[in-house]
C-alpha cells in the first residue's frame, strides 16, 4: 500500500487518472447539495429529521444522502442500476437481446446504449413519482414541502431529476474510462463514505461535551480497524485447486511459482446475501406504514433492527442466501464439464462427475466459512455499537461495499504499476498498437 | 486518358446515400467515401503531366531525392513524385495510373487502407507512394499476398522504378541469407508479410558478429490488407530449432483411438473444435493401456498424447483441413484454400496426425521465437493497406492498427449484378438447383466459376458434373501447380471451373479466354457467372468471390446458393431459430426474407466473435511483445559487443577463467563467454514462451475467483519476466562452471550452441481465450444493488439461466 501511494507521484499517467477520479467524485458531491427547484429546503430538512429505519434509509444510503436533501441527484445512480439489471434479465428471456449479446463487442455496446435509454425512461417515471409524492407531503406543522404545486413543478422536477441521473451516469462512465476503478461503484462508495466526516465531527463534539468517554472512542476505533482487517483478509481469501491441461507435451520446466489453478473465493456471493436479507426484513416495516392493523404493528415491532428476532432472522437469511446464491451462479457440473471439454483436470481426479463432486464438496465447505464471516461482519459491529451507544450507524453492508470497492480500486492501481513498463497495453480506446495520426 | 478528366467521385458501387452515411458516422463507422478533399492535390499531380512529357525523369527524380534527404516534407514532394511515376509508367509500360489510382495512392500515402475494386490495378497504385517514400532512402516494403505476386509485381513494375533510379528487389521463401540482405538494402522491396516477419525473428537469433538482414522499418504497404491485417492476424509466426523426431507411442495410441466409438467413447463439442473422452472411453483407454488411472501425476505425458491422437482422429479432416501429398501432410488454409508451406499444427498434434495417416514422422521442433503478424506489422512506423474488401473490417482496422478506410471509386462503374441468395431447406434441393444453374449457363455459352468450401466438396461437385456430362476444371489445393493455366481459360465461352477459396483474392479472370479473343461472345452471354455454394464465415470473403466477376466494368453475375443444412447454418444454430414450418423439406427455393436475415445475423455474430478473439489475442500478447522487445534489445547489445554478464564469473573464479584462457586464448575465451551468454538468453526466452503459453491455457479460470483474467495474466507474466532476468546470470555462470577447458569440451559446447534451423507458422487450432465458463460471479456492485431492488425478479432470472445452462 505504502509503495502504491509512493509511486503515485512518480507516474504521471496514474496521477492524472487518480486526480481525474477525485475531481469527478468532487463534482458529484457538490451536486448532492443542489436542491430541486421549487422545493423548500428548510422544510425538507425538518420533514426528514424524523423518519428512518425503512427501505427509505437503504435507498438514501445508495443515493449518498441525496434523497434526504431532495437534491437534483436524489434518484442517484439507482435508475441506471435498475435499467442494467432489467436488461440483464431481459437478455435471458428475449432472444433478440441474447443474440445482440453474442455479437461480440458491437452488440454489447448496443446493449449498453439501450441501458442508457432505459435509465432515462426509468428516471422520468421515478421523477414523476417523486414530484407527486413531494406535492402531497407536509411536515407535522402543516408546512407544504412544495409551496407552488402543479404541472410546472412536476415538469421541472422530472427534468432536473432525470438530468441529474443522466449526469451521474456520465460521471461514472467517465471515471471508468479515464479515471481509475469502476465509476458506478466509486460513486456509490463516495456517497457512503461522505457520512464519515460528519460522524467523526459529531463524535468529537460528544467527546468534548463529555457525553462519551475517551476509552469508548478508543475501543470503537480498535473495533473498526479490526473489522476492516477481517474483511480485507476474507475478501482476498481463496482456495486454489490445482488444474492441469493435458494438451501440451509436458516436461517443461515451470517457474514463476505459478501453476494453473481454479480459485474458489471464500465469499463467492459478495454483498448480495446481506442486501437481500436486509431488504426482505425491511419490507414488513415499510408495509406497516400503509397497513394500520395491530398485528402488522406487532410484526414491525418484532423486526426492529435492534431486536433479537431481527438479528437471528438476519443471520439465518444471510446464511441461506450465501448458499442459494452460490448454488445459482456457480454450477460445479458446469465447471467440471468445461474443464473436461478443454482437456483440463485436477491431478488424481477423473474429469466429469468425480471432478464435479470434488468441487462441490470444497465449495460447500468454504461457503459455510464465508457465510459465517459475512454474518459476523454484518451483525457483530451493530450489536457492539449498540452497546456503546455510538451516534453513527456504519453497518456491515456499507463496510463490505466500501472495503470491496477499495480493494478493487487498489488492485487496479497495482495493475497500472505493473504494466507501467509496458507502454500502450491499455489506452483510452482499449488496446492499440500505435496511434497513427494522418499525415498531410 | 485525358489529364483534365476528373473521376466521378462518390459513385463507387454500394456507395451509401447521404442518410446511410450519416447513420454510419453516428454509429462511429470509420469509412471515408467523400474524396473531395483530395481533389486539389490530384489536380496538381495531373497538372504536371504536360510538363513532364519530354523531361529527363531520372534527373528530376534525383533532384527530388536530394530534397527528400535534405529533410523536405514529403507532402511538398508528392505532386511531382506522383507525376513522375505516372509519366514513367507511360514510358516504360504504357500504363499511366488513372486519376482514381492516384487517389488510391494519396490515401496510401496518408497511411490509410484504400478499398479499390478488383481489377483496378492495385499493383500500379502501390508504386506511387512507394517511390515517394523511397526517396529518403529508408526502404519501403510492399507486402504482397504470396510469393508469386512478390516476384511478378517486382518484375512487372521494375522498369518504372528503374526509370526513376529507384532500386527494387523481391525475395521469397527460398531466398538465401545473402540474397535477403541485399534485397532489404533496396529502396523498394517486394515480399510477403510472413517472410518479413520470419527475417525479423531470424535477426533476433543471429550469432555475434553477423550483420542483421533487415534495416530499421520505415513504411509498409500491405496488399490484400483485410486478409493480412484481420484474417491472418492471429497466425503466429514461429522460428524453431529442430529436434529429432520422437515417435513416442503415437502409433499405438492411434490404433487405440481408432477403436473408439464416437458418441459412446468420446464426444465433440458443437463447434467441432474440441474433443474429449467420456467415462466409458476413459475406462477403455485405461484398460487397454494398463497404466492405471490416466489422471494421476505419473501419466500426464501419456494422457496428453492420447488427447492429441484423439484430436487428430476426430477433428482434423483429410481433404478439408489438410491434404496428403508426397508422403507429407500439407495444411490447407481455411481462408485462401491454398496449401500453406511450412505450416504446422502445434505441440505434438502434427506427430499425432502423421501417425493417423501412417506417414513418417517429420521434424519436431521447439519454439525459439514467435511474433504474431498483428504485432509485427505494428513495428512499422508507417503502415498503409489496399484491398478490394475493406468495408466490414473498418472497425477492427481502426482499433488494432489505427488505420482509416478510404473507398476509392472504380475507374468504370461496376456492371456486375449480385443476385440475392437462393435458399433451400435441404442440401439435396440445393445440389439439384446448382447443377441446373450450371448446366443452363454452360448451354448459353456463359463461363461459370463455382466457389466451394473445401477440397472435398470441389471434387464431389466435379464428379457430379462429369456424371451429368459436363466437363470442368478443378482448381484446389491439390491442383495448385495448374493454377495459372486454369485461371487463364476460366473466362472462355462456356468454360466451367470449380474452385475452392483459391479463386478468391488476386485471381484475375479475363473474359474471352487467355488472349481475350472471344470476349464479345462472352459479353453477349452476360459475362462471368460466379456461383458460391456456401456462405463463408466472413462476408468479406463472399464479396471477394463475387468480385471475380465484373472487373473493369465488364458484365457479370454472382449468386450464392445456401441450404439450411450447410455447416455454417447448423453450427451457429440458425436452423433452430427458424419457425418449424420452414424446416419442412421442399424443392423450391425459400422466399421468406426472415431466413436471409437470420443468415446475415449468423455471419455478423461470427464476425463479432472472431473480432473478439483477435482483440483478446492482441490484449494477451501485448505484454509478451513488450517483453520480447526488451529481451531483444538486451540481446542486441550482447551481439554488438557489450561485455557479457559472465565477466563477473572471471572475477569470482579467476582460476577457472585462467584455465580457459590458457586453453584457447583470451579473445576466444571472451567470445565463448559471449556465446554462452547468448545461448542462455535464447534458452530462457524459449522457456518463457512455453510458460506463457501454459499460463494462458488456464488463466480464464480466475474468473471464478471474481478476478479479471487479463489483469491476472499480466501480473503473472510480469512476475515470470522479472524472474527471467535474475535467472539469466545464474544460468550463464552455471554453464561456464560446467565448461571443460579442453578441446573436446569446447567442441561439445559448440555443438550445444547451434542456432535455429527452421521456420514455420502455426495454425492456431482453437482460441484459448474464449470465455469458456459463462459464469458470472457477483463482483459487480451495481448488479448486487440492482438485485436487491428486484430480488424476486433477479432470483427468477438467475434460476432460468441456471436451468438453461444445464449440461447436455
Amino acid at each position: 500500500m505504502a509503495s502504491v501511494f509512493g509511486s503515485l507521484t512518480k507516474i504521471p499517467e496514474l496521477r492524472k487518472r487518480i486526480l481525474f477520479t477525485i475531481m469527478m467524485l468532487g463534482i458529484y458531491r457538490i451536486g448532492v447539495f443542489v436542491t430541486v427547484p421549487g422545493v423548500d429546503r428548510e422544510v425538507v430538512d425538518k420533514f426528514f429529521g424524523s423518519s428512518s429505519g425503512s427501505l427509505f434509509s437503504l435507498f438514501n444510503m445508495f443515493s449518498g444522502g441525496a434523497l434526504r436533501q431532495m437534491s437534483i441527484f436524489a434518484l442517484g445512480i439507482m435508475p441506471y442500476i435498475s435499467s442494467s439489471i432489467i436488461f440483464q434479465l431481459l437478455a435471458v428471456v428475449i432472444p433478440s437481446l441474447e443474440r445482440l449479446q453474442k455479437e461480440g463487442e458491437m452488440g454489447r455496446r448496443k446493449i449498453t446504449q439501450y441501458t442508457r435509454y432505459g435509465t432515462i425512461v426509468l428516471a422520468i417515471v421515478q421523477g414523476f413519482g417523486v414530484a407527486l409524492w413531494l406535492e402531497s407531503q407536509r411536515t407535522n406543522l402543516g408546512e407544504a414541502l412544495v409551496p407552488d404545486a402543479g404541472w410546472g413543478f412536476r415538469m421541472m422536477t422530472i427534468m432536473s431529476l432525470a438530468a441529474g441521473t443522466a449526469f451521474i451516469m456520465w460521471l461514472g462512465e467517465q471515471i471508468t474510462e479515464r479515471g481509475i476503478g469502476n465509476g458506478i461503484s466509486l460513486i456509490i462508495t463516495a456517497g457512503i463514505v461522505a457520512a464519515l466526516p460528519d460522524a467523526l465531527f459529531q463524535t468529537f463534539t460528544y467527546l468534548q461535551k463529555g457525553v462519551m468517554k475517551p476509552f469508548t472512542v478508543l475501543v470503537i476505533l480498535v473495533l473498526a480497524v479490526a473489522v476492516i482487517a477481517v474483511i480485507v483478509f476474507f475478501e482476498r481469501g481463496q482456495r486454489r485447486i490445482p488444474v492441469q491441461y493435458a494438451r501440451r507435451v509436458v516436461g517443461r520446466k515451470m517457474y514463476g511459482g505459478q501453476s494453473t489453478h481454479l480459485p474458489l473465493k471464500v465469499n463467492t456471493s459478495g454483498v448480495i446475501p446481506p442486501i437481500f436479507a436486509s431488504s426482505i426484513l425491511l419490507f414488513p416495516a415499510t408495509l406497516a406504514n400503509f397497513i394500520d392493523k395491530p398485528w402488522m404493528q406487532d410484526i414491525q415491532a418484532a423486526l426492529q433492527p435492534d431486536s433479537w428476532t431481527y438479528t437471528v432472522l438476519y443471520v439465518v437469511l444471510i446464511v441461506f442466501f450465501c448458499y442459494f446464491y452460490t448454488a445459482v451462479t456457480f454450477n460445479p457440473i458446469d465447471v467440471a464439464d468445461n474443464m473436461k471439454k478443454y482437456g483440463g483436470y485436477i491431478p488424481g481426479i477423473r474429469p466429469g462427475k468425480q471432478t464435479a463432486v470434488y468441487i462441490d464438496k470444497v465449495l460447500s465447505r468454504i461457503t459455510f466459512g464465508g457465510a459465517l464471516y459475512i454474518s459476523a461482519v454484518c451483525v457483530l459491529p451493530t450489536l457492539m455499537i449498540a452497546q456503546f451507544n455510538v451516534p453513527f450507524y456504519f453497518g456491515g453492508t456499507s463496510l463490505l461495499i466500501v472495503v470491496g470497492v477499495s480493494l478493487d480500486t487498489v488492485s487496479q492501481i497495482e495493475t497500472h504499476l505493473i504494466t507501467r513498463h509496458y507502454d500502450g497495453l491499455t489506452g483510452p480506446k482499449g488496446p492499440r498498437i500505435r496511434g497513427r495520426s494522418s499525415r498531410g | 486518358m485525358d489529364a483534365s478528366a476528373t473521376p466521378t467521385l462518390g459513385r463507387a458501387t454500394g456507395t451509401p446515400g447521404a442518410l446511410r452515411r450519416w447513420v454510419d458516422r453516428w454509429r462511429g463507422r470509420r469509412v471515408e467515401y467523400d474524396l473531395r478533399h483530395y481533389l486539389p492535390r490530384l489536380a496538381r499531380v495531373l497538372g504536371l503531366e504536360g510538363e513532364l512529357r519530354a523531361a529527363d525523369l531520372r534527373a528530376r527524380a534525383d533532384r527530388l531525392r536530394e530534397r527528400a534527404r535534405g529533410g523536405a516534407d514529403l507532402d511538398e514532394l508528392l505532386p511531382e513524385a506522383f507525376a513522375l511515376v505516372r509519366e514513367a509508367g507511360r514510358r516504360a509500360l504504357g500504363l499511366s495510373p488513372y486519376p482514381v489510382q492516384v487517389l488510391g495512392g494519396l490515401a496510401l500515402h496518408q497511411a490509410k487502407v484504400a478499398e479499390l475494386e478488383t481489377g483496378e490495378g492495385k499493383t500500379l497504385v502501390a508504386v506511387l507512394p512507394a517511390v515517394l517514400h523511397a526517396l529518403s532512402g529508408q526502404g519501403v516494403h510492399v507486402l504482397t499476398f504470396n510469393d508469386y505476386l512478390a516476384r511478378r509485381d517486382a518484375r512487372w513494375m521494375g522498369p518504372i522504378y528503374e526509370l526513376l533510379g529507384v532500386s527494387v528487389a523481391h525475395l521469397e521463401a527460398g531466398s538465401g541469407p545473402e540474397a535477403r540482405r541485399q534485397a532489404y538494402q533496396a529502396d523498394v522491396t517486394y515480399l510477403t508479410a510472413k517472410e518479413a516477419g520470419f527475417d525479423y525473428l531470424r535477426d533476433g537469433l543471429r550469432p555475434p558478429g553477423a550483420p542483421p538482414l533487415q534495416r530499421p522499418f520505415h513504411f509498409a504497404i500491405v496488399d490484400e490488407a483485410d486478409s493480412i491485417l484481420i484474417d491472418e492476424a492471429r497466425v503466429p509466426l514461429v522460428i524453431a530449432g529442430s529436434r529429432a523426431p520422437q515417435a513416442h507411442q503415437a502409433a499405438r495410441l492411434c490404433a487405440l483411438v481408432r477403436s473408439l466409438e464416437p458418441g459412446l467413447h468420446f464426444e465433440t463439442d458443437g463447434q467441432g473444435r474440441n474433443v474429449f473422452l467420456t467415462e466409458a472411453g476413459l475406462d477403455v483407454a485405461e484398460r487397454e493401456l494398463g497404466r492405471g488411472g490416466l489422471h494421476g501425476p505419473e501419466n500426464a505425458g501419456l494422457l496428453c498424447e492420447l488427447n492429441l491422437a484423439l484430436h487428430a482422429e476426430a477433428l482434423l479432416r483429410r481433404d478439408v483441413d489438410y491434404i496428403v501429398r508426397g508422403g507429407r501432410i500439407e495444411l490447407v488454409d481455411e481462408l485462401t484454400g491454398r496449401v500453406v508451406k511450412d505450416r504446422h499444427w502445434p505441440d505434438g498434434l502434427q506427430a499425432a496426425l502423421e501417425a493417423k495417416e501412417g506417414l513418417r514422422f517429420g521434424a519436431a521442433g521447439e519454439i525459439l521465437g514467435t511474433v504474431t503478424l498483428q504485432h509485427f506489422l505494428g513495428l512499422y512506423p508507417l503502415l498503409a493497406g489496399m484491398t478490394g474488401t475493406a468495408r466490414g473490417g473498418e472497425e477492427e482496422l481502426d482499433e488494432l492498427y489505427g488505420l482509416g478506410v478510404v473507398v476509392v471509386p472504380p475507374n468504370r462503374p461496376c456492371q456486375r449484378r449480385d443476385l440475392p441468395d437462393r435458399l433451400f431447406t435441404h442440401r439435396e434441393a440445393k445440389r439439384r438447383a446448382l447443377l441446373a444453374a450450371i448446366a443452363g449457363a454452360h448451354a448459353r455459352g456463359q463461363p461459370v466459376l463455382v466457389g466451394t468450401a473445401s477440397v472435398r466438396e470441389s471434387e464431389e461437385l466435379a464428379a457430379e458434373l462429369a456424371a451429368a456430362g459436363l466437363g470442368c476444371q478443378v482448381l484446389n489445393a491439390k491442383t495448385d501447380e495448374l493454377e495459372a493455366r486454369i485461371v487463364a481459360e476460366a473466362g472462355a465461352p462456356g468454360a466451367l471451373t470449380i474452385s475452392t477459396n483459391m479463386a478468391g483474392r488476386g485471381t484475375d479472370i479475363r473474359l474471352g479466354g487467355a488472349d481475350g479473343g472471344r470476349r464479345a461472345e462472352v459479353v453477349a452471354a452476360g459475362g462471368l457467372y460466379v456461383i458460391g455454394t456456401n456462405r463463408h464465415e466472413s462476408q468479406r470473403i463472399d464479396r471477394q468471390l463475387r468480385g471475380r466477376a465484373g472487373r473493369q466494368g465488364d458484365p457479370g453475375v454472382s449468386e450464392l446458393f445456401v441450404s439450411l443444412e450447410d455447416e455454417l447454418i447448423v453450427r451457429y444454430g440458425v436452423d433452430e431459430l427458424l419457425p418449424a414450418a420452414r424446416r419442412a423439406r421442399q424443392d423450391e427455393p425459400l422466399a421468406d426474407p426472415r431466413v436471409r436475415r437470420r443468415i446475415d445475423w449468423a455471419q455478423r455474430v461470427i464476425a463479432g466473435q472472431n473480432f473478439d478473439i483477435r482483440r483478446n489475442l492482441w490484449r494477451y500478447s501485448a505484454i509478451q511483445e513488450v517483453q520480447r522487445a526488451d529481451w531483444r534489445a538486451r540481446r542486441e547489445a550482447l551481439v554488438q559487443g557489450a561485455p557479457p554478464a559472465p565477466s563477473r564469473w572471471a572475477a569470482a573464479r579467476p582460476a577457472r577463467r585462467a584455465a580457459l584462457v590458457a586453453a584457447c586464448g583470451a579473445e576466444r575465451a571472451e567470445e565463448l563467454e559471449r556465446r554462452v551468454a547468448l545461448h542462455a538468453h535464447d534458452r530462457l526466452w524459449t522457456e518463457h514462451l512455453a510458460a506463457l503459453a501454459e499460463m494462458r491455457e488456464g488463466i480464464h479460470m480466475v474468473r471464478l475467483g471474481a478476478m479479471d483474467p487479463l489483469t491476472e495474466f499480466q501480473r503473472q507474466a510480469d512476475l515470470a519476466f522479472q524472474e527471467l532476468g535474475a535467472r539469466l546470470e545464474a544460468d550463464c555462470l552455471e554453464a561456464l562452471e560446467r565448461l571443460e577447458p579442453s578441446a573436446a569440451g569446447l567442441e561439445r559446447l559448440a555443438e550445444e550452441l547451434r542456432g535455429p534451423s527452421s521456420t514455420w507458422t502455426y495454425l492456431v487450432d482453437d482460441d484459448p481465450f474464449r470465455d469458456r465458463m459463462g459464469l458470472r460471479v457477483a463482483g459487480d456492485l451495481a448488479l448486487s444493488l440492482g438485485a436487491a431492488l428486484y430480488y424476486p425478479l433477479y432470483i427468477a432470472g438467475a434460476l432460468v439461466e441456471r436451468f438453461r445452462r444445464r449440461p447436455r
